[in-house]
Formats: structure tokens, sequence, C-alpha cells
């Protein structure tokens, strides 16, 4: 939700989430969606803000584990939750990217980029369902999600080439702890 | 200017105590709810109700020979429950096509039917399978057939102080379906959706419900098309003749989704699509 607030007058209540598999203590604003939290509240900019009215997915992030558009909860909703946004996606402290992050970059499925932390998530949620989707399935899974400039053919080949792949410790980290 | 603030009740009767305040709205999925307060200014922005942490309001039971769910029921669980895919195809049917995983995943049966809309996917399932709400408030409840909840588009008979907390209805061993057209597959609001119940005995329609959705101010029952087939056969002459008589209970208008005319067409279309599914199912 957009308004002129400034952020230091706006009331707040106290809440425990983990972000990233990072426990956090928070004091967050009771009107702020989790989008406008993530990135003006924290700085994590990695999930994009595009129509903030649920129809494009470019907010998409895992909440316990299951895909939800970040512009459509209500911040305080994230009090015991299990969150993962794209900063988190890439294996800690290594060098490189997650499969799923490798396989959109070969298949050329990233063109301006906005779209693809959202793509990324999904794909994770998907993936979190089942490890070989049919085309069918990833259509499915990815329709809550818009694309506008490569076209959705190399998105669907990436989610292809991701899934051939994968391993158990690819995902393990975004299983929810509470489901 | 009113400062905004968060209840996040644990119980059903402290939520009862919340929700008849001023100022105080519920949320449940929030997906109806954020969309619309969007632009609203930050003064102006209600108390949040968020009913998550009630518990009891999540669960699938049987209930009797039927089935009760609670209002927070995701349409993502609907699809996922094996106990509904066989007593509520329709139900079913509607929770897997409306919206995205993403919406799916947050959007609730309660908020489907508080918001009132006449083309909500659940409803037309809901009132073929006879359902009766619950609804509750603090020191009483009452009970309200679903085809006597509706006034409007986004009205009705809800007073402030209540909740939904049940949705109720008799276990369907019946045939049924739920079809809708929308400008595409996903993330799109239904321009005509036709849900039915049908039972058949010795190839005859022994009791038969058919409601339409996106197609009059509320969802309606088809009411003569249903006394038209009941005691047929369904073959291709009766199935037509269906459609045809569907087509002219449908009251549509023109809007931003769709026209009258193809509305009224379609009504037609998709009853004809799911009787003929049914007829060669036998
Ligand atoms: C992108 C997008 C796509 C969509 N696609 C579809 C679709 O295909 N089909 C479809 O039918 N809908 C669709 N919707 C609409 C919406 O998702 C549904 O209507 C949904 O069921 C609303 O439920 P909710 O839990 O999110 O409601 P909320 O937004 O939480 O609440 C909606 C209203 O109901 C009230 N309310 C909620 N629960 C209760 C209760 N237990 N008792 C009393 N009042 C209550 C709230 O106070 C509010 O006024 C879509 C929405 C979006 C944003």
């Amino acid at each position: 939700m957009k308004g002129p607030q400034d952020s230091a007058t706006v009331a707040r209540v106290q809440v425990s989430f983990r972000l990233n598999g990072v426990s956090f203590r928070k004091r967050v604003p009771v009107d702020w969606t989790l989008l406008r939290y993530l990135r003006e509240g924290l700085g994590y900019y990695g999930t994009k803000c595009g129509c903030e009215i649920g129809d494009c997915g470019a907010c998409t992030v895992l909440y316990d584990g299951v895909a939800l558009n970040a512009c459509l909860i209500l911040a305080p909703q994230v009090d015991g939750v299990d969150i993962w946004t794209i900063e988190g996606v890439a294996p800690q402290g290594e060098r490189g990217l997650h499969p799923v992050q490798q396989a959109f970059v070969e298949r050329g499925a990233v063109h301006c980029g906005f779209c693809t932390p959202g793509f990324v998530m999904s794909t994770i949620a998907l993936f979190l369902e089942t490890r070989n989707p049919s085309r069918q399935e990833i259509k499915e899974a990815l329709a809550g999600n818009l694309c506008r400039c490569t076209g959705y053919i190399q998105i669907l080949d990436a989610v292809k080439t991701a899934a051939s792949r994968l391993r158990d410790r690819d995902l393990k980290k975004f299983v929810s702890r509470r489901r | 200017m009113r400062e905004a603030s968060v209840i996040a009740p644990r119980s059903l009767r402290e939520a009862l105590r919340a929700v008849g305040r001023k100022g105080v709205v519920a949320v449940a999925g929030g997906t109806d709810l954020l969309v619309r307060l969007h632009d609203v200014a930050a003064g102006e922005r209600p108390s949040f109700l968020v009913l998550d942490g009630v518990r009891t309001l999540h669960s699938i039971a049987p209930r009797g020979k039927g089935l009760a769910l609670g209002p927070l029921v995701t349409f993502s669980e609907i699809e996922r429950s094996s106990l509904l895919r066989t007593l509520a195809p329709q139900l079913v049917e509607a929770a897997s096509v409306a919206g995205s995983v993403q919406i799916r995943n947050r959007a609730t049966l309660g908020g489907n039917i508080a918001n009132g809309s006449p083309a909500g996917d659940l409803l037309p399932p809901l009132y073929v399978l006879s359902a009766r709400l619950e609804l509750s408030y603090s020191g009483g409840r009452r009970q309200v057939m679903i085809e006597d909840f509706f006034k409007g588009p986004g009205e009705t008979v809800l007073r402030r102080n209540e909740l939904i907390t049940r949705v109720v209805f008799e276990r369907s061993q019946n045939r049924g379906f739920f079809l809708r057209l929308a400008v595409r597959r996903a993330l799109a609001i239904s321009k005509v959706s036709v849900a039915a119940n049908v039972s058949l005995r010795n190839g005859r329609v022994q009791s038969v419900r058919i409601a339409l959705g996106a197609v009059a101010p509320t969802v309606l029952r088809a009411s003569r098309t249903e006394e038209y087939l009941l005691g047929r056969e369904l073959d291709r002459d009766s199935i037509e003749t269906a459609c045809g008589l569907a087509s002219g209970e449908a009251a549509p208008i023109d809007d931003i989704r769709s026209e009258a005319d193809y509305r009224r067409e379609m009504v037609g279309v998709l009853l004809g699509r799911g009787l003929l599914r049914i007829a060669s199912a036998r």
C-alpha cells in the first residue's frame, strides 16, 4: 500500500520471523505490506514491486514453504513465519548461483531481469512439491508470474534444466520447519 | 487521523469481541482487502483484525452426514483435500482454477463468501451443495442458507459484529462440475461460470441443482432449467433444451470483463459441456 507516511511516526507491532534462515525480532509498521517492509524497512530490494495487486508475481516470496505475493500480506502477518526471498537463494558463503538461478542464466530466461526473482521463487516452491514437474505442471505453477521480455519458452526450458540437475541439498534449507 | 493497529486474536471469543468495534476490519487471506486498500491514504486505514491465529477456523471436518469447513480454509487446501474431492468435486474444481498458485495459497473460503462478488468462483459450487453458513457474534450465532446471504454485488446480510465461522453442507454422492470462462486461464476473474450437482437413477435425472456465476447481481439458481431436467434422460436433445433455458434465465450485464450477449450465450455452452461430461461418464 502506498502512503505518504513517515516511517518514524507509524504505529508498529513487534514480530519474530525468520528471513533467509536468519531469525529477526522487529517492530514492523502495522499497515505496511510485507513487500514494502522487505524493501523499505529492511533494504531487501531483490523482491520486486510490480503491480502491487497480486497480478504480476514480481514480489513472490516463500512463506512457510509456499509461494505468495508479498504485496498482498501485511507485515505483521510474518509473525512466527519462515520467509525466503531471492537474496537467500544462492548458497551461502560459496561462490556461484543456485541451480535454478544458473539454469535461468544458461537458458536465456533472464532479459531485463525484473520478473526473475519472482519466477525463481515460484520455481523453488514448485520443486518443494514435485521434483520432476511436467511442462503442464510448470506452466500452472508459474501462471501467477508475468514476464514481458523473454517470452515464456526460455523460462519453461530453464525450469526443466534446473529439474534435471537438482539435488536434495539444493532444496533443504527452503523446507519450512513449521510444515 | 486515526492510528491503524493490528489485532491478532488466538481464540474465536477474542476475535468476536473485536470484530464489532469501530474501524476494525477482519483480514483472512487479504487478497481482496489489500487490493481494495491499496490507494487508501494512511490516516484512513482501518485496524486489522488478523484471523490467521484462530486455529479452529482452519479445519476441514466431517459433520454428521456432511462436512464443516472453517472460513480460513484456503483455495489450495480445498484443491488438495481428498475428502472434498469425493464429496464436493465442484468446489475442488473451482478452487483449482481460480487466481494463481500465489493467490490460492492465501485466498480463503470465508473471504470469497464475505466479499460477495457475483463472480466469486466458490459461490456457484456452494449454491449447488446447498451450503449453510454459520454467522457468529459475541454471545451467539445464527445460520443462514447461502442463497439468503447475498443481497447484491458486494452486499450481504453479514452484520458488522459478525464473522462467518463455518460453512456446512451435506455430503453429495452426486456428479458435479464447475466450469468457467475468463480472459485467460490464470489470474482472471470469471466472465461467466456454471456449477451443477446432478444425481441420476436408471439413466434419468433424479435431482439437479444448477447455479450461474457472474451473470446477475448475485449468483443465480437456474430453477426453470432444473425443473425441465428432472426425470429426463441426459441426451443430446434434453441437454440442448436445458442449455437454451439456462441462457434465458441468466440476467447478465455489459461490463469491463464481458458483454451481456456473450455471457448469456456462454451460460448455455458451459452447461452443455458439463452435462455432456456427466452423461458420458455413466
Ligand atoms: C490477482 C487476484 C486474482 C484473483 N482471482 C480470483 C479468481 O479467479 N476467482 C475468485 O473467486 N476470486 C479471485 N480473486 C479474489 C480473491 O482472491 C477471493 O475473493 C478470495 O476468496 C478472498 O479471500 P481472502 O481470504 O483473501 O479475503 P480477504 O481479503 O481477507 O477478505 C475479503 C472480505 O471478506 C471479509 N472476511 C474475510 N473472512 C471473513 C470471515 N470469516 N467472516 C466475515 N468476514 C470475512 C473481510 O473483512 C473483507 O471484507 C483474486 C484476487 C486477486 C488479487
